[in-house]
Parts: structure tokens; sequence; C-alpha cells
């Protein structure tokens, strides 16, 4: 006897709407009431910022924007320009650069672990992973010391590399799981059909596992754009993504949260977008119906 | 067919978004504006004679380094020296710059230090002493630069002869200060008058007025930071227990061990935590600096015992809203009469590791001339000024003159015939005020009785000296 | 299903260690700067006492068990994880299940749900530092005070801190858990669902004996993950109460942090990353070998 054939099928479907109701405006509320919150603080003036009780309706501004793009003229000196767009594409650039560079190298090796049985399989798989078990310090001063030796401090590249400790283990392993659910009859009569294992990997395999590679894409890609430990030590201003940048409104005499507050959405943007173009991808392959 | 057109919009949005930026910034000039550099090439040396070489400064984040930046271009166009710059808030600034000076890379050549960081810059050699620059006629044009114009009190702050627990005043120069500040006590004083609340002349009577306050004007009486780290300490806690104990008591003792326990400094932390567990905020164990500016600026708060250079913000209209409201004390004294307030300087500074020392040093002579600096307090609000002759300035007068109607002015001036570093030097001052802190937060939340906590602090902090051998 | 191969060709037998190749250099790449840190945690390194630089084999070890704070921080870094990974997976679970129904919206929602993660951390947990003041100012307790509720402590009071340290933190990462939980619903297979629908299984009853059993790995995967970075929580603690009030939320990475970055001592501060590494080594072992035998339940 289901739920549904106790109560009458069409109460059922009213309390679960109603439910599903709830839950999404919880969720919805939930997400978005900080962001909103950070919105209306973007567009305050410091007074409103501080202002107790905390202001609903106030006067907007646009100043907070306008600094950090343009700058704010002082005295008799010129703008001082500022580095807040420099930060920007620093972070699409190593962003893009630390993600492509673990979906370069983890793509061959999630499939290696999901197709293949060979020695030492499961050990080197875990040996992807322990890179993630290290707390960031391990890393931070023994990294600073070998990048300014190396010359790679300040470097996109050098960051790059150093970002892999935070995308490659976890590009493998979630591959690695979005692979192994692919029947492997599909990949068989691929190769019944001739196709080499590059073939396979790329006809089949790629393509029915796209809702996992979507998710690995995005949440890789939000990883590296929110880190910031690692870039605070190993660069240097031309390389500053926004995290770094966006802590340079906590001055000594006063913190400008304004403009933290309009520098944070902003950098939000390039990730929404993505966001947004990926997210249809998170559906169904190409060979799996619905679930009820 | 039409998703893919709709994402594909999405893409061009998203790129004209960059490229939109990107032409703001670039479309932003640098210009060389009024070029002032007929003023500095009144200094009879040869700014140029290290042209060509190269310079990056790390400076934390501050109105001074504010007024820096859009003249740096003006530097290179005097000296033909290139300058980069990192800028950093105080925190991470520090991480960045120890990692950098102990790995003597250089990275970091003109550095943000002062009073109490060169005690931990100092001991491993890793700044440079400026008296040879000073001293050289080819490099200092000492009747221009004006040495003598700083606050002696202030260039005294930034001479150590390097030996712990003591010595400062003498023996090298390892920094020029830049902008000065001292502790004082800023209240309501509009809930003062209105409520008849004496302003206190003692820490009992401060704890009172605390009181007073909350009672019947029903805001917090006291905002103090609280944070579990030695910042907490730094401003109106320490200037309190050393004026409370009339300067006699120091947290080290002349063979560097830990005076947590004595009870004149138990008494008093257990004073300062009643007060503010009783008429505080509900989370001063969370509260920063800002914490405390900003909730006095929002009329939230009886008074805050802090930084003197907070009242720009108070003062300001548009960043307050108890501008005029606010009135400025000194700390209460000790039964002896006299307030030693805290005292501290962002200084400029040299690494030992840089390459290029005389260009480093034309920069430090540049940055802390008597122009540059008073640039720095009139267009950018560097207060409080650390040359004699920033601070007798028409317009300095006129701006800090007006706060809190000439009280600020005439409270901090009579703070500073008192005021001096309040701390012991000593290399490890961040790792014991995080334990002191610790104390303090153990005694507000009755977790130990006070003097379990001092006591508890003071074994802790012994231990951490005698394991670098720091104990005699 | 998904059954690895049997018997590999031999011209194909070393295919897969190349194909692993490019991965593994990355990562034997960082293995030097590692190795450098197990290093200094074995060192008496201050960064400003270079001349006290001594190899002291296990000195930091044992003054960290002597450390009075250790106990307290291990056994809190291990709660909260537990804890905070138990909450986020199962609401994760839940929010994974709404996101796949049949809703309206379900794209905007789904783009929706990724926006915490577009916060860094550190800004993420300052902005909730000021909605959570316990003045007036604070938003959280205004909009509290509407429905009656009294002013909350959210940081200021030791036990409260912990809660809201766990609310920030959740706030940032539900969707992670989501996001993979979203994926793997979307990739199940749907003979068992037709077949289940033709025996006339019940709603409740097919979640428990097919989704959730085949969902298995992916949400050993999602808690691993969240385990792992639990455990080495630090960003939010950091902006939000440095450890505090009191060492409520001084996690074994916040106090690996002071002592590297806030006092300098290397060799103190390397020591207790290492004894978190160790922990996070091992909880992730267990954990993967549950995910093991879970990935090889679901593939018939």
């Amino acid at each position: 006897m289901t739920t549904a054939s106790v109560i009458g099928p069409t109460a059922w479907r009213w309390i679960r709407r109603a439910l599903l109701g709830v839950g999404v405006t919880a969720l919805v509320v939930w997400t978005v009431f900080p962001f909103f919150w950070i919105l209306l603080t973007s567009l305050k003036q410091p007074l409103d910022v501080i202002a107790a009780p905390p202001k609903l309706l106030f006067e907007p501004t646009t100043q907070n924007y306008q600094a950090i793009f343009i700058g704010q003229k002082r005295g008799l000196y010129a703008s001082t320009r500022p580095d807040f767009p420099n930060f920007f594409l620093n972070s699409i650039i190593i962003s893009c650069g630390a993600v492509g560079l673990s979906f370069l190298a983890g793509v061959p090796a999630s499939y290696a672990l999901a197709r293949y049985r060979f020695r030492f399989k499961e050990k080197l798989a875990f040996l992807f992973l322990s890179f993630r078990f290290a707390p960031f310090i391990t890393f931070l001063i023994p990294l600073y010391i070998l990048f300014q030796q190396l010359g790679l401090y300040n470097t996109y590249s050098g960051l790059i590399l150093a970002y892999q400790l935070i995308t490659l283990p976890f590009t493998v392993w979630m591959l690695r799981s979005f692979f192994m659910e692919i029947p492997s009859e599909v990949e068989e009569a691929a190769r019944i059909d001739g196709c080499s294992w590059w073939g396979v990997l790329t006809k089949v395999i790629l393509p029915l596992s796209l809702p996992g590679i979507a998710v690995t894409l995005i949440l890789g890609f939000m990883f590296s754009w929110n880190a910031f430990n690692y870039p605070l030590m190993l660069a240097g201003r031309q390389t500053f993504p926004v995290t770094v940048g966006a802590i340079q409104f906590i001055s000594y005499e006063q913190v400008l949260w304004g403009q933290m507050a309009a520098a944070s959405l902003v950098a939000v943007v390039p990730q929404l977008i993505l966001s947004l173009f990926v997210q249809k991808y998170i559906v169904r392959g190409l060979t799996m119906g619905a679930i009820r | 067919m039409k998703n893919w057109m709709r994402s594909k919009l999405w893409a061009v949005a998203g790129l004209f978004l960059v490229l939109g930026v990107w032409i703001c910034w670039a479309a932003v000039e640098a210009s060389a504006a009024e070029s002032d550099l007929a003023y500095y090439r009144q200094a009879k040396i040869n700014w140029r004679q290290f042209e060509g070489q190269k310079l990056t400064i790390g400076l934390n984040k501050h109105q001074y380094t504010e007024s820096l930046l859009p003249l740096i271009p003006e530097f290179e166009a005097l000296t033909g020296v290139k300058v980069d710059y990192l800028i950093l808030p105080e925190n991470e600034y520090g991480a960045k710059l120890t990692a950098d000076l102990s790995n003597q890379r250089g990275e970091f050549t003109v550095i943000m230090a002062g009073a109490m960081r060169n005690w931990a810059y100092v001991p491993p050699g890793w700044m440079v002493p400026l008296e040879q620059f000073l001293n050289d006629p080819k490099l200092t044009d000492r009747s221009w630069y004006k040495i003598e114009d700083f606050f002696p009190s202030l260039i005294a702050a930034n001479r150590w002869n390097g030996k712990m627990g003591g010595g400062i005043g003498e023996g090298p120069l390892w920094s020029i200060p830049v902008m000065a500040e001292s502790y004082i006590l800023t209240y309501r004083k509009d809930i003062f008058d209105q409520y008849k609340i004496k302003v206190p002349k003692t820490y009992e009577e401060l704890a009172e007025a605390a009181r007073l306050v909350k009672k019947n004007a029903g805001i917090d009486g006291i905002v103090a930071r609280g944070t579990p780290n030695f910042p907490t300490l730094a401003t109106g806690y320490l200037t309190g227990i050393k004026s409370y104990t009339d300067g006699k008591w120091a947290e080290l003792d002349e063979k560097m061990y830990a005076q947590f326990h004595d009870p004149r400094a138990v008494k008093f932390s257990k004073l300062w935590t009643d007060m503010l567990r009783e008429s505080g905020p509900a989370n001063w164990a969370n509260m920063t600096w800002y914490d405390g500016m900003e909730t006095f600026a929002a009329g939230l708060a009886g008074m805050y015992p802090d930084c003197d250079f907070f009242a720009q913000t108070y003062e300001d209209p548009q960043k307050s809203k108890v501008a005029g409201k606010v009135g400025y004390a000194l700390l209460p004294p000790g039964p002896a009469g006299t307030t030693y307030s805290g005292v501290f300087t962002w200084a400029l500074g040299m690494s030992t590791a840089t390459k290029n020392k005389g260009a480093a040093w034309l920069f430090i002579q540049w940055a802390t001339s008597p122009r540059t600096l008073l640039n720095a307090t009139v267009e950018f609000k560097n207060y409080n000024p650390t040359r004699v002759s920033v601070m007798n300035d028409p317009r300095t007068q006129k701006v800090m003159g007006g706060w809190g109607n000439g009280m600020y002015l005439k409270t901090v001036q009579e703070n500073l015939k008192t005021a001096r570093i309040a701390w012991v030097p000593n290399p490890e001052r961040p790792r014991m005020g995080d334990i002191w802190a610790r104390a303090l937060q153990e005694m507000y939340f009755k977790r130990l009785t006070p003097e379990e906590a001092m006591k508890r602090a003071t074994d802790e902090v012994n231990k951490v000296f005698k394991d670098i051998g720091l104990q005699k | 299903m998904s059954s690895p191969r049997a018997s590999p060709r031999p011209r194909e037998a070393i295919l897969p260690y190349l194909l692993l190749s490019p991965g593994l250099l990355l990562l034997l790449g960082m293995l030097y700067p590692f190795g450098l840190g197990v290093y200094y945690s074995l060192t008496n390194y201050y960064l400003q006492y270079p001349h006290l630089f001594r190899f002291i084999w296990l000195g930091n070890y044992i003054k960290l068990l002597e450390d009075p704070l250790f106990a307290y921080s291990f056994k809190f870094t291990l709660a909260y994880a537990i804890v905070a990974v138990a909450v986020q997976v199962g609401l994760g679970l839940g929010v994974a299940l709404l996101l796949n129904s049949r809703i309206k919206g379900r794209g905007a929602l789904r783009a929706m749900m990724l926006m915490p993660l577009m916060m860094p951390p550190v800004i993420t947990a300052l902005m909730w530092k000021i909605m959570m003041a316990s003045t007036k100012a604070g938003i959280l307790n205004y909009l509290l005070s509407f429905v009656g509720v009294g002013p909350v402590n959210w940081l200021g009071a030791m036990n409260s801190a912990i809660a809201s340290v766990f609310i920030i933190d959740t706030w940032g990462n539900l969707p992670f858990v989501s996001l993979i939980l979203l994926g793997g619903l979307q990739s199940l297979p749907t003979e068992p669902y037709e077949a289940a629908r033709v025996d006339g299984a019940s709603a409740w009853g097919i979640f428990r004996y097919i989704t959730l059993p085949l969902l298995k790995p992916f949400i050993i995967l999602a808690a691993t993950f969240r385990v792992m970075d639990s455990l080495r929580i630090f960003d939010v603690i950091y902006a939000a109460t440095v450890g505090g009030p009191a060492d409520a939320t001084m996690s074994l990475h916040m106090r690996a942090f002071f002592f590297a970055f806030q006092w300098y001592q290397m060799g103190m501060g390397m020591a207790y990353a290492m004894v978190l590494l160790i922990l996070v080594f091992l909880a992730s072992y267990f954990l993967m070998g549950y995910w093991k035998r879970a990935a090889e339940q679901t593939t018939l």
C-alpha cells in the first residue's frame, strides 16, 4: 500500500506540492538572503552600512562600484588606477588554467582508474586523493621557498601548478565515479565496431558522462576561483586573484564594506555565467531515462 | 536550438562585461599631473644616481599608503628607478613580510615596520640601520629633509639598541615614522551631559560611567576589543593597566619572566573584564577594532577606549551618526595621577636583503619628506602626522582642531606628553599577547578565576620564553 | 555494468600507467614541498631565530601532546567534522532530490543553488560575521526580533559560536554536496526504476531500496570530500571567530596556523599540520574502503 493509495491520490498530490513549495522557498531564502544583503551593502553609503537598526530602505549609490573600477580622484593628483580589473583578469586566467590542466591530466587518469585493472590501482587512486589531505599550511612555506628558487613566484604558471593541489584530486575522483556509471556494454559495442581506447573515450565515455563532467568542471572552477591562501603567499600584485584583492578593503583605520561587497559581487559574475552555461548539461545522458 | 542560442548569448554578454571592465580601467590615465618635481629637486642630491634600478616595496593598507600610490609615477620620473608595490591588510601583510624577510630573497625592499615590529625584525638582522644613509651627504640633504622636524618621541620610538627588555630610544634608527597613534577615551558627550555622568578620572569611575550609560541610555556602556589575540590588549587595556599601576608594573621583569600573576595586574584585569561583562556588548569576545569603532560610530556605545585617530571617522557625518557628539579625554590615570598611554607608529624601514639599498633609501627619503607627508595628511587623512610642520600646518589644525571642538587636539597633545611604548621589547609579543588575551577571555567567561587565569598565562609565557632561551 | 577489463591485451598492459602519468607527474612535483614540511615538523624551526635551528626528532610532537589545548582541539575538530558532514550530507540529499523533481524553474534553481560556492570562504565568513552582530546593527537579530526571538549572541558566546561557524560552513558547502548528489541522481540507470514501477512499489520503497543503494558511491564520495575539508576547516573560523571565544572554535588547523603564521614557529605549526594530516588520512582511508565496496555493489 503506498501512501498515495491510503490518503487518496489527489490529497497526496497536494501535500506533495505543499511540501515541495515549502522546501523550495526555504532553500531559496536560505541561499539567496546573504547575497541580497551583500547587494544592499554594495549600494549603501558608509553611514548606512553601519546603521542600527539595519536599513532595508535607503538611498542607493553607485560610488562603491565606481571606486573599484574607476578609482577616486584625490585632491590635486590623478586618480589611482585601481587594481581590481587586473585581479579579475588574473582570476580568470588562473582558474581556467588550473581547471584546464586538471582536466588534461585528470581525464586520462580517471579513465584508467575506472576501466582498467592493474597493479597498484587502488593505491594510485588513493595517492591522488591524498594530496587533498594536507592542510594548506603544510605546503605554503615550502612552496613559497621553492617557487622563489625556481622563479615561479608571482607567475601564472606557478599558481596554476600550485592550484593542482586543489583541483586535481577532486577532478580525478569525480570523473572516476561518473565514468564507472557507464555500462560496459556500450563501451564493448564501440570496441567491436573497431574503436581504439581513444575513440571509446572521446565518442562514448565523454558524451555519456556529460552531467558528471559538467559538475566537475563547474565545481573545480569555483574551488580555483575562490582559493585564497595559496595566492596570498605565492602571488604578487601582478597575479593576485580577486579573492586576495577583495580583502584589500580592510584598511588600517576603516573597513570599506561597501566596496568589498561590490567587489565580491562582481567577482561572482563569471562563475554565474559559467554555471548558467553549464547547468543545462547537468541533465540526462543519451541512454538514461527519467527517474520517477 | 533556443537553448544553444541563449547560452551563446550569455557567453557573449560575459565577454562584453570583461572587455567593458578592461576598457574602463585602461581609460583612466595615470596622468603625471602637476609635476611637483621642482620641490624635490631642491634637495642637493643627485636623485638620478640609481637610475635603472628596480624596487619592490611592500606596504600595508593604510591612508598613508593610499597617499603614496598616485605619487609613485612621480618618484619614477624623478629618479629613473622603477617601483613595484604590493599592498595587503595588516594581518596578511605581516605573514607575507615575515616569510620574505626570513627567506632573505629581497622581494620586499622598503617595508612598513614600526616600534613593535622592529623587535621581531631587528634581532635576526633583517633590517638596515638608517644612520648610514642619513649621514651620507651624497644620499641625503639634511637641511632639505629636516629629520629634526619629526616629533622626537616618535623618532625615539623607532630607535632600539637590540636588547630585549628595554633599550627603546637608544641605538640605531631602524625606521622613519609616518603615522602615530595613541590611546584615549572617546565618549558620547551628549549622553554624558544629558544624564550628568562625569568623565571618569579613575578606572572604578570608568566602570561606573559605563553602568550609568547602559542604565540610562539603553546602549552598551562601553565597547572594547575582545578577540582572543594580542591586538585586543594593545590599546585601551594596556594603557589602562600601565596607568592603573602608575607605570610600575610591566608584563615582564628584567630577567624576562612573566608577571601576569602580580596582584595588581589581576586586580585591573578583573575590573576590566567585569566592566565589559556588565556593561559591555554581548559579543565582546568577538569584537575587533573595526567592530568597536563602527559600533561607536553607529551610536550604539557610550565609550570606546582605543585609537585616537578613529576620531576622523567619528567626526565625518558621512560615516558616523555621532559626529559632533563625541568627547575626547585622557584615559584615567592611576593613583599617582599620570596616564601612561601606549603609542604606536607605522614607519618605513629597509630590508637587509635589498640589493639596491641606495635606491631604497632615496625612496624612503622621498616618501617621508615634508611635502609628501603633508600631502598624506591633508589630502589623504593620514592621522596623526609625525612631523611637527605637518601638525602645525593650518589645514591640519583646522581639520583636527574641529574634532570635538578642539577637545581632540588638546587631549592628544596632553596624552603625547606622557605616552610611551607600552610593551616590553621582546620578540615573542604576538605569542605572549595571544596567551594574555586568552587569559582575559577565560576570566570573562568565568571559566577560571582571575588569579588562576593570570597564573596560567604566566606559566605558559615562561615556558615559551624558556624554549627560545630568552630568560636570563 | 561497468566491470573493469578482465584480461588486458599485452600491448595495452602499460596503457593505464601511461594514462596516469601526467597526473602522477604533477603530484610527484608536490612531493618535495611536502617532504620539506615533514622535515620542518621534526625541527626547531623558528622563522625569527634561525640560529636555534636544530633537528629535534619528535620533540615537537611531544610538546604537542603536552599542549593543554591539543586535547580539546583534537576532539573539537573530530566531533565537528562528524556532525557537520552528517548533517550536510543529509540536507544535501534532500536538496538534490528537490532539484531533481519535476518543478518549474528547475534550471534557475540549480544555478541559484551554486551561488554560495561562488563566494570565497573568507568573504562569506566576513559577511556572515557582520550579519551575525549581536548589537542592534545585526540584520539576523533584527529579523528574528520580528518573530519574537530574542537577540542571539551568535559569535560572542562559546556554544553559539560553534553553531554559527557550522551555519556559515553549511551555507557555503551545502551546494557542493547537493550538486554531487544531483549529478549522481542524474546518472542512475532507469531499468531498476521501470521494473519497480511495474511491480507497484511505493515512492518511499523505491527511494529506500533502489535510489539510496545506487546513490551510495556518490554519497560516500561527497561525504569523503566534506570530511577532508571539515577536518581542515580554516577560513570560516579565521574570519569569524579567530579560534575563540575562549578557544571554543580552535580547530587543529587554526592552531597550526597560529603557530606557523602568527607566532612564526614553523616546527610546531608543521607538527600540528601533520597530526591533522594523519587524521584526514585515516578518515579518508576508512571512507574510501566504504566507497570501493559500495561502487562494486552498484556495478552489477
